[in-house]
């Protein structure tokens, strides 16, 4: 019987080594840590719930009068956004705001105003796989694989650049289930960005709706 | 019970369960953070675990299953096998009862993006398949314990 223990203890350390060399040799996209940092590994609690409280819906909607209790409620996101370089007209009068929200890691949004965002010139950063983006992706949105190995790296730099952290930025992946969107939005909370907007459909229903959309490894 | 443990049956079955495991581990070796993905969804392995275990898991699946195919260490890597079998029949068991829905990520580690029903249905179907693999595996622990005690007279 104990010849049956320690073979098997050897078979399954036999594996670890190939393990640790199939990982040690392999490509940065299929490359892992070994220790893994996912705050949610047991809870199956919506995220957005679990994320977010009660309040997971983003400000009311655009169509009535929100400019103006928009402008009064929020005035520090209009003014940090203009005086950050963000595109001319990037929040002009009348369109929806998005105020930053420090005490939350995000908002979910819909894709109609992943949209207006998009037109306003946002930044958008695309959670999935490396591999999937290079297959389409927003046009202009940024790959951060959260299941690549270097997504620490990716998220040390793109806070380097010192963008205006209370600027909106849409996080998307792969909209129903997908969760990837939401684990680098508190990636990003958690170095300092205040204003992730997570668009719960994500990609398929960007798509669908025939928004722009771009092929290969570049944004 | 005779037919049971008869060689000609245990060389097919024994090959037959290392096929299933080799071919099971392939995906899972080529993409490790996926199978992480997979494994992270099960909503069931503690953080720091679900990497190492993406990372290790289908290598054992691939050694194990290789060694019933040649036929060494076929007690061992049956063993191995069975308590793999048992870990995914809980794992997916678990989350039967308490409806969360999961992708198998048994033979292929990306989402088929299919509904909470359907993969409640899929899930299912997996124990059953599961409990039919776990009796070709008595069936070749038994069958080796024969063997063995044959073989030491």
């Amino acid at each position: 019987m104990s010849r049956i223990f320690g073979r098997a203890l050897l078979l399954i350390l036999a594996a670890a080594a190939c393990a640790a060399i199939s990982n040690f040799t392999a490509s940065r996209e299929r490359k892992m840590a070994w220790v893994g940092a996912y705050p949610r590994a047991l809870d199956v609690s919506p995220v957005s719930e679990s994320a977010s409280g009660p309040a997971a819906e983003p400000p009311p909607p655009a169509s009535t009068a929100p400019a103006a209790s928009a402008a009064v409620a929020s005035p520090a996101p209009s003014a940090s956004a203009s005086a950050s370089g963000s595109p001319p007209g990037a929040t002009p009068a009348g369109a929806k705001a998005f105020p930053p929200h420090p005490d939350r890691a995000f908002v979910e949004i819909g894709t109609d105003d992943a949209e207006t965002l998009f037109k306003q010139g946002r930044l958008f950063l695309d959670a999935r796989r490396s591999s999937v983006y290079a297959d389409g992706h927003v046009s202009g949105a940024r790959s951060f694989p959260v299941w690549e190995s270097d997504i620490a790296d990716r998220v040390k730099a793109f806070y380097e650049e010192g963008l205006d952290q209370n600027a909106p930025i849409v996080v998307y992946c792969s909209g129903g289930d997908c969760e990837d969107s939401h684990m680098l939005a508190e990636k990003l909370y958690m170095v300092g960005f205040n204003n992730l907007l997570v668009d719960r459909d994500g990609f398929p229903a960007w798509q669908k709706r025939g928004l722009p959309v771009t092929k290969g490894v570049k944004p | 019970m005779s037919w049971f443990t008869h060689p000609w049956l245990t060389i097919r079955v024994q090959i037959g369960l290392g096929a299933i495991f080799a071919v099971a581990a392939l995906p899972k070796i080529g993409d490790p953070p996926s199978f992480a993905h997979m494994i992270y969804n099960y909503r069931v392995v503690p953080a720091f675990a679900v990497n190492a275990l993406a990372l290790v898991m289908p290598w054992v699946e691939l050694l194990a299953g290789l060694a019933l195919i040649l036929g060494v260490w076929r007690r061992e890597s049956a063993a191995v096998v069975g308590l793999m079998l048992l870990v995914f029949i809980a794992a997916i068991g678990f989350n039967l009862a308490r409806g969360h829905a999961v992708d198998c990520g048994c033979f292929d580690v990306h989402s088929a993006g299919k509904t909470r029903e359907q993969l409640l249905t899929d899930m299912r179907w997996v124990v059953v398949r599961d409990l039919g693999i776990l009796l070709m595996v008595a069936q070749v622990l038994v069958s080796s314990r024969k063997g063995e005690r044959l073989s030491a007279r």
